[in-house]
């Protein structure tokens, strides 16, 4: 029976973890128009990143976005992603060649390639970014482009022109050891 | 040991999809619910909403005249009663307005204050509270006591959002009139107000309210219930309502104890509230 036990507890993968994390990444978006800038930021970005194997994964709470102009905060999370049927944004991947990746002080480039989900659509991506290890914690960072009408997201015609088709993402983490 | 094993178990599967899963154990906060009305007006009525915080809010709200006439008038067209409304959000708890309607050339002033917030958990929280308060002036006879003027209108709004599509509203209200027209009518006048909202699409929606009267309004003052129907059509900036009603004035003694309208006959009103929002954060 013991030996048993001790099986179960090897076959489990949670052993073998190393795991960073953090519950305030922060994560914004900025769509740009001749007509406007639209800018919105969260900071309730939580992530999870296994130092062994190189997987990561995000949550990103919708309702964590904060505009500058209160209606438009309003319009996103009902009109636009529709926050109270899909609370969450998240991402599930791995980061490319991890095994090779170097950690230091100087933000090293990495792929990571998995699974987008926004507004219940499953994407999936692969981004550019770098990552660098100090006082034994994890600085991730990435910026890169999605189309909004990839995740279903419509924009009606009389706001068309004010709305980008394509939004930059910044991501920035720092995930400390759990 | 059998059960201590299956126990051990269960409790790894979970961890097993997703690493986000070694982490989750911190607590769910529940946020205030948004957007229970898309405007600060029902149709006629007070919604549940503020301008939102740090925004400045200009209504104008047009109602033509009687569509009884028919084409000689077109359906009420040549005639008109408008009021101009701003009101600015100091925060998401607090907003003040002032407003002038050319129905009895009355000035207002109001304040909304949000007391209590629906959440996104189910328990107690149940409704978003609001206390509206107005004091209205009516400057159409010349020569008058400015205490006679005035009339104070206070309402508890009460709105819950049942879900996406369907947000229900009560309105307890008290009219205080300082000046009465006729001995047998009263200076206190309770009514309970009934609004909803059914959402057609995310951005246009079908509103209706009305007003039942508490108590006797006098055997010989004249007294219709007052309603409305509308149509939201929410197009990002402004949000437009087209409406019904049998009210033409629209602050809330005008709406509410001086609808004269009845549906026989079409003498009702047609019109329309335009809601466009400045943010200045």
């Amino acid at each position: 029976m013991i030996k048993l036990l001790i099986l179960i507890f090897l076959s489990f993968p949670v052993f073998g973890k190393n795991l960073y994390f953090t519950r305030s990444g922060s994560v914004s978006f900025f769509s740009s128009t001749l007509i406007e800038d639209i800018k919105a930021k969260n900071d309730q970005v939580t992530c999870v990143l296994d130092a062994e194997s190189g997987q990561a994964s995000f949550r990103i709470p919708i309702r964590g976005f904060t505009f500058k102009n209160a209606l438009m905060q309003e319009h996103f999370n009902e009109n636009y992603l529709e926050s109270e049927k899909y609370p969450n944004a998240s991402f599930s991947g791995f980061i490319e060649g991890w095994k090779d990746t170097k950690f230091n002080a100087i933000p090293t480039p990495i792929m990571i390639s998995g699974e987008m989900t926004i507004h219940g659509i499953k994407q999936k991506i692969k981004e550019n970014g770098t990552i660098q290890m100090k006082n034994n914690k994890i600085y991730g960072n990435a910026t890169f482009n999605l189309f909004v009408a990839d995740y279903g997201v419509e924009i009606p015609k009389i706001v068309r022109e004010n709305i980008a088709k394509s939004l930059s993402i910044d991501i920035e983490l720092i995930l400390k050891k759990k | 040991m059998r059960k201590f094993l299956i126990i051990f178990l269960l409790s790894f599967t979970f961890a097993q999809d997703d690493l986000l899963s070694f982490i989750e154990d911190e607590q769910f906060v529940p946020l205030p619910i948004q957007g229970t009305f898309k405007a600060t007006r029902i149709v006629n009525a007070q919604s549940v909403e503020l301008p939102r915080s740090k925004t400045l809010e200009f209504i104008i709200t047009h109602r033509f005249g009687t569509m009884s006439n028919g084409f000689y008038d077109l359906y009420g067209l040549d005639e008109a009663s408008a009021r101009f409304d701003l009101s600015y959000g100091f925060n998401e708890k607090i907003s003040l307005g002032a407003g002038r309607s050319s129905h009895k050339k009355t000035y207002d002033f109001f304040s909304k204050i949000k007391l209590f917030s629906q959440k996104s958990t189910p328990s107690l929280s149940f409704a978003s509270i609001v206390l509206f308060s107005k004091v209205e002036i009516a400057t159409i006879a010349k020569n008058e006591n400015f205490n006679n003027r005035l009339i104070y209108d206070f309402q508890l709004l009460l709105a819950r959002k049942v879900n996406q599509n369907l947000s229900i509203q009560i309105i307890p209200t008290l009219i205080h009139k300082n000046l009465i027209q006729r001995f047998e009518a009263k200076n206190n006048l309770f009514s309970i107000g009934l609004g909803s909202r059914i959402k057609l699409t995310k951005r246009v929606s079908l509103n209706g309210d009305t007003f039942f009267p508490l108590g006797g309004r006098g055997r010989y003052v004249g007294f219709t219930q007052s309603w409305g129907l509308g149509c939201d059509i929410d197009t990002g900036g402004h949000v437009f309502q087209l409406i019904i009603t049998n009210a033409q004035g629209t602050y809330e003694s005008a709406y509410i104890e001086e609808a004269n309208g009845t549906l026989k006959g079409g003498d009702v009103f047609f019109g329309f509230n335009i809601t466009r929002s400045f943010n200045f954060n």
